[in-house]
C-alpha cells in the first residue's frame, strides 16, 4: 500500500498524524538513505530494488477504463513525459501524474481511455512512439553535428592561415 | 560521496570473480532492453507529426514537419542547437536525462594513507570526488553495487593514485595530472582525469611546502548524477522555446512597462519565427515546437556524447516501462531502466535469479524476441482498433 493511502485510511482528519519518521523508515522509497551491501553504499532513492516491482499496476475499480500506474524509483523525467504525451492520442480521456510526497521516490500515473484500448496498451504505444521520435532526434543530430564540427574547423584553419601566410 | 578513512593500508588488490547469476540475469535483463529500442528503431518512420504551429513555410526548417536538428555553434566543449518539430515534454525529459541520468565516472571512495597538507582529508576528498574523470567507455564498467566483489574490483572500479611529497624550497602545486591510473582498465580511455588546459596540468588538487606530502588511493566508480553532482556530464545546460513569450507561457514582472524594461534576444526570436506584430490574435491552440539546447560539458564526455548519451538513456527507460507493462507486471521487477540494478535489501542475489527476468523477453512468446511484431498477429495490438497501423 502506499504511504498517503495509508494515512487517509487511519482514522478521521482530527486524528492525523504525520508518521513521517517511520514512513520513511519502512519505506524504501524514502530519499536519502543509504543501504549497505558490503561495502557498497547503494541509495534508495535513485536505484531499484528487486522487492518492489518498478511499476504496480492497479485498476480503478469506480471508473472504468482506468488504470493507476505506480512507477517506483522514477521521477518528472518519466511522470510529465507519458503524461503529456499521452494527451495527444484520440482514445485518452484523462491522463495526469503526481509525486505524492517529494520524499518518496515514486510516481502515480492515472489513465483513463475511452475503451477502445486498455491504460496499460496506451501507455506501450505511447513510450513506442516517443521511443521512434527520439530515433529521428539522434539521427538527424548526428548528421548536423558531424556537419557543424568540419565547418567549424574549417574557419579556425582559415583564421589560423590567415594570421600567418607564409 | 567520498569517504575518507584515515590512515588506512591499501587494500589488496582482488581476483576477478566469475560473472554470477545475478549478473549474467542483469546482462540478459539490459540486452533484451537494448532489442527493444533496436527494434523500436527498425519500424522505420516517425508516427509523431507534432502539430505544427502554422502550415506556411517556415525558411528554418527545411525538413517540413519532420523532427530535425539545426546546429549553432559545435565545438570541443558545447553544442548549441535547436530541436524543430518537437514537443515540450520531449524535450524537457531529454534536458533533465541529460543533467541525472547518463552514466560517467568519478572518485567515490578515498583511501588515506597520508596527509601533511594543510587541507583536512574530508577536504581533499571532497576535491578529488569533484575531479572530472574521462567516461568514454563507462558502458564497459559495472556499478559497483551490482557487481559480485567486496567493495570494488578492475570491473567496477579504476585506480587512481595520488602520490607526492614537496622536497624543495618552493611551493609544490599537485594537480589531477599526478593521478596513476591503475592498470586493468577494461579500455584506455575510462577513468583517465580531464586534462584540457595548454599547460596540461588539469584540476589542482592540493599546494605542498617543503616536507609535506600526500598519499591517497582514490577508488574511481561509474555513476548518475541523481545520487551526486559530481557524475553530471554536463556543466550547464540552456534550454529555452518562445523567445518572444508569443504562447504567454511567462508572466512578466515588471514596474511601469514590461517591454523597456526586460531585454530582448532578437537573433533568437528571428530564429523562432520572428517577433509577433502588435495586433496578433492570441492563438489559443499553439504549441511549443522549437526548442533552444545549449550542453556545455565537464570534459568527461563530448557535448554531442551527451546528448547521444541522454537520448540512449531515456529510450531505454521507455523500453523498460514497454518491457515491463508487455511483460503484465511480473516482469523485469527491480530492473532499473536505465540498465543500473541495485540489491535485495535482504542479502543480495540469490542463486535464482529472479524468473522474470528471462520469462517474458527471452522466450519465443515475447514480443520483442519473437519473429517481429510487423506480422501485426503478435502483438497483443493485433486486435486492437489501432492495430492496422504499423503496430511497433
Ligand atoms: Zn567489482
Amino acid at each position: 500500500m502506499n504511504a498517503p493511502d495509508r494515512w487517509l485510511r487511519d482514522g478521521s482528519a482530527t486524528s492525523w498524524q504525520p508518521p513521517i519518521a517511520q514512513l520513511i523508515e519502512d519505506n524504501p522509497n524514502a530519499r536519502q538513505r543509504y543501504r549497505m551491501r558490503g561495502n557498497h553504499l547503494v541509495r534508495h532513492s535513485v536505484y531499484s530494488n528487486r522487492n518492489e516491482e518498478k511499476i504496480e499496476v492497479k485498476e480503478d475499480t469506480r471508473v472504468p477504463s482506468t488504470t493507476i500506474f505506480t512507477f517506483n524509483k522514477e521521477d518528472h523525467t518519466l511522470g510529465n513525459l507519458i503524461s503529456q504525451r499521452l494527451h495527444k492520442y484520440p482514445y485518452i480521456l484523462f491522463s495526469a501524474y503526481k509525486v505524492p510526497h517529494p520524499l518518496f521516490a515514486m510516481f502515480e500515473l492515472r489513465v483513463t481511455t475511452d475503451g477502445s484500448i486498455t491504460p496499460r496498451e496506451a501507455v506501450t504505444k505511447c513510450c513506442a512512439d516517443v521511443v521512434r521520435d527520439l530515433d529521428v532526434l539522434q539521427q538527424s543530430f548526428t548528421t548536423e553535428w558531424l556537419g557543424k564540427r568540419i565547418v567549424t574547423e574549417g574557419e579556425a584553419e582559415r583564421q589560423a592561415r590567415d594570421q600567418n601566410p607564409n | 560521496m567520498s569517504r575518507s578513512q584515515p590512515h588506512h593500508s591499501p587494500a589488496p588488490s582482488r581476483p576477478h570473480p566469475p560473472p554470477s547469476d545475478a549478473h549474467r540475469s542483469l546482462c540478459a535483463n539490459t540486452s533484451a532492453i537494448r532489442s527493444t529500442v533496436k527494434h523500436l528503431r527498425d519500424q522505420t518512420v516517425s508516427l509523431a507529426k507534432p502539430r505544427s504551429r502554422s502550415t506556411r513555410m517556415d525558411p528554418y526548417d527545411v525538413e517540413g514537419g519532420a523532427i530535425n536538428v539545426r546546429f549553432l555553434h559545435a565545438d570541443s566543449v558545447r553544442a548549441h542547437f535547436i530541436i524543430q518539430n518537437f514537443n515540450l515534454e520531449t524535450a524537457n525529459a531529454l534536458r533533465r536525462v541529460m543533467l541525472a541520468e547518463i552514466p560517467t565516472m568519478a572518485i567515490d571512495v578515498v583511501e588515506v594513507m597520508d596527509n601533511t597538507s594543510v587541507l583536512a582529508d574530508e577536504f581533499v576528498c571532497h576535491r578529488l570526488g569533484l575531479i572530472p574523470l574521462i567516461a568514454k567507455g563507462v558502458e564497459d564498467l559495472l556499478y559497483s553495487r551490482d557487481c559480485d566483489c567486496e567493495g570494488y574490483c578492475e570491473q567496477c572500479a579504476v585506480v587512481l593514485t595520488l602520490n607526492a611529497k614537496c622536497t624543495g624550497r618552493d611551493i609544490m602545486k599537485v594537480f589531477a595530472r599526478d593521478l596513476v591510473v591503475s592498470a586493468g582498465r577494461p579500455n584506455e580511455d575510462v577513468g583517465n582525469p580531464v586534462i584540457v588546459d595548454p599547460e596540461r596540468q588539469g584540476s589542482s588538487i592540493v599546494k605542498l611546502r617543503k616536507g609535506q606530502a600526500i598519499h591517497m588511493r582514490c577508488i574511481a566508480k561509474k555513476g548518475i548524477a541523481k545520487e551526486h553532482a559530481k557524475w553530471a556530464p554536463s556543466a550547464a545546460i540552456g534550454f529555452e522555446y518562445d523567445p518572444a513569450n508569443k504562447l504567454h507561457h511567462l508572466d512578466y514582472w515588471y514596474e511601469d512597462d514590461p517591454k523597456e524594461e526586460w531585454p530582448v534576444d532578437h537573433d533568437r526570436i528571428n530564429l523562432d519565427g520572428g517577433a509577433p506584430t502588435e495586433d496578433e490574435a492570441f492563438n489559443y491552440d499553439a504549441v511549443p515546437s522549437r526548442f533552444f539546447f545549449d550542453v556545455e560539458t565537464v570534459g568527461g564526455l563530448d557535448p554531442d556524447q551527451i546528448v547521444a548519451e541522454g537520448i540512449k538513456t531515456l529510450q531505454r527507460k521507455l523500453a523498460g516501462v514497454i518491457q515491463q507493462l508487455q511483460g503484465g507486471g511480473d516482469g523485469a521487477d527491480g530492473a532499473d531502466f536505465g540498465g543500473a540494478q541495485s540489491p535485495t535489501l535482504n542479502g543480495g542475489y540469490g542463486a535464482a535469479p529472479d524468473q522474470g527476468y528471462t520469462t517474458p523477453y527471452g522466450g519465443n512468446a515475447s514480443v520483442w524476441g519473437g519473429a517481429n511484431a510487423a506480422a501485426g498477429g503478435t502483438t497483443p495490438y493485433g486486435a486492437t482498433p489501432y492495430g492496422g497501423g504499423p503496430s511497433w
